[in-house]
């Protein structure tokens, strides 16, 4: 794999820190008054999600990571895993459980996801920001009422618990921001 | 809104003056121009090339700082003095750092560094920063924000700190470790207090500083965390300088970096010793963006 010194560092490269995968999100230069310039990196961990701060000399090296970012489209859960497909080489991709767990409730049979590859593997999936799901269970509806400050927790039928507005009934579809778990408008 | 920034700078510019006017400050200039390149080991000098007479050529360094230049003038008896002026560093770049600023280099006679900070209080207020002042020594931050007891561990021990911290332990020289630690742990932390003077530097980090009672009377200001200024008990004789710049110099040499001919212009106005005086550098742009 090829090395990056830290003076070709960019936001998004992605690279191995404690050997995971790790993204780039921020390189900042710091140099002391009377010292030696540093870069004090900050990187988002690829398999655990938990964003870290390392310090670098200048002149240092890392190793690249062999990570890729493919869209493919969520086909179907055949109770084990979750099957995806290349849209473009109709190439098929299994992911198991623990790779979907955090975004299962945002999987949208036909939607298109950002699947990242390490090494060939799934490792991380980030749904659309924005899906439509079906209220599979609330509280009845009242007619008459706006968005406003107070709503009802309403569960979606991929099992995501949200905050709706009264006014949504069981059966309606909605508009999902994934990033915030958050109601987003009627779809 | 170009017109609104220029304004502010001149505003901030004049409240600079006229603070050392009231405190006979006398205002300075000296040459930009050098016949040597600074032996600071982290910084280097930008060289260019001057005809002295037709097909006659000589390297000449833009001044980093014009420290030496305005000590040559408090050698000669100038009392306290001030300059406003650009330097130019080679090899700086960065969010905060650039190869060309504008420094305020300021040196007060018969001061100690905790009067010069609190000279700077004043000058700070001036210019309307009026924050809850925080002055802490290097050990203090070191063992509040890292549990590090700084100026009692040694190099190989601060190797094993860094390490476990998944930092680099390349180093050869233990200043470069406790700035890296401090860079990673400590700094971070002084967003959290506004307006903060750091002092007492570990004796490895006194670079043109006096060492008394085993530490550097030195001081850097952080505002928002962003490090605006460094002070200095200054050096006062000729053998001490001789000393440091010849240090530095084999230092860089270690780096494969140029090597600085000694200023002997500088040494030579040091037949007798520096008055007792305190001097602070101040990135004007810096601190410019911290005024509103």
């Amino acid at each position: 794999m090829d090395k990056y010194s830290i003076n070709q560092f960019k936001n998004g490269l992605k690279l191995m820190l404690d050997s995971n995968p790790c993204s780039i999100l921020n390189n900042e230069i710091v140099k002391p008054g009377k010292g030696q310039a540093f870069n004090r990196v900050k990187f988002k961990d690829l398999i655990t999600g938990k964003t870290l701060i390392k310090t670098f000399k200048s002149g240092e090296f890392l190793e690249g990571a062999d990570v890729m970012e493919l869209d493919l489209q969520y086909l179907y859960n055949d109770g084990n895993a979750w099957n995806f497909m290349d849209p473009h080489s109709f190439e098929q991709y299994i992911i198991d459980g623990i790779t979907v767990s955090s975004v299962k409730g945002y999987l949208v049979e036909q939607d298109i996801c950002i699947v990242t590859l390490w090494n060939d593997n799934p490792i991380s999936i980030t749904p659309p920001n924005h899906v439509i799901l079906e209220v599979f269970d609330t509280d009845p509806g009242l007619k008459g009422d706006t968005i406003g400050a107070s709503g009802k927790p309403a569960t979606m039928n991929t099992g995501v618990v949200l905050q709706v507005p009264l006014f949504v009934s069981i059966g309606d579809k909605v508009k999902v921001d994934t990033r915030i778990n958050e109601y987003a408008g009627r779809a | 809104m170009i017109r609104n920034t220029l304004i502010k700078k001149q505003l901030i510019i004049q409240k600079i003056r006229q603070f050392f006017k009231e405190q006979e400050v006398l205002e300075v200039q000296t040459p930009i121009l050098q016949n040597t390149s600074t032996s600071d080991v982290y910084i280097d000098s930008i060289s260019l090339t001057i005809n002295t007479d037709i097909g006659i050529q000589s390297i000449q360094y833009l001044h980093t700082s014009p420290e030496l230049e305005m000590k040559k003038l408090l050698a000669q008896g100038s009392g306290d003095i001030y300059q406003i002026c650009q330097v130019f560093r080679n090899n700086e770049y960065g969010k905060q750092n650039f190869n060309e600023f504008t420094l305020l280099e300021y040196y007060r006679l018969g001061f100690d560094i905790h009067q010069l900070m609190a000279d700077m209080i004043n000058l700070l207020k001036m210019l309307g920063i009026q924050d809850k002042v925080y002055q802490l020594s290097y050990a203090q931050v070191f063992n509040q924000y890292a549990n590090i007891d700084i100026l009692n561990t040694d190099i190989a021990s601060l190797k094993i700190i860094a390490s476990k911290l998944g930092l680099s332990t390349d180093f050869v020289w233990i200043e470069d470790l406790q700035m890296l630690l401090f860079v990673h742990l400590v700094e971070p932390k002084l967003k959290n207090l506004p307006l903060c003077f750091i002092y007492d530097y570990p004796k490895s980090q006194s670079t043109l500083a006096k060492v008394k009672n085993q530490v550097a009377k030195r001081f850097e200001l952080y505002l928002n965390g962003v490090e605006v200024a460094n002070g200095y008990d200054e050096l006062q004789t000729k053998d001490e300088y001789q000393q440091v710049f010849i240090c530095e110099n084999n230092k860089r040499k270690q780096f494969s970096k140029l090597i600085s001919q000694i200023d002997v212009s500088f040494l030579s106005k040091l037949s007798k010793p520096l008055p007792q005086c305190t001097g602070v550098a101040i990135g004007i742009n810096r601190l410019l963006t911290q005024i509103n």
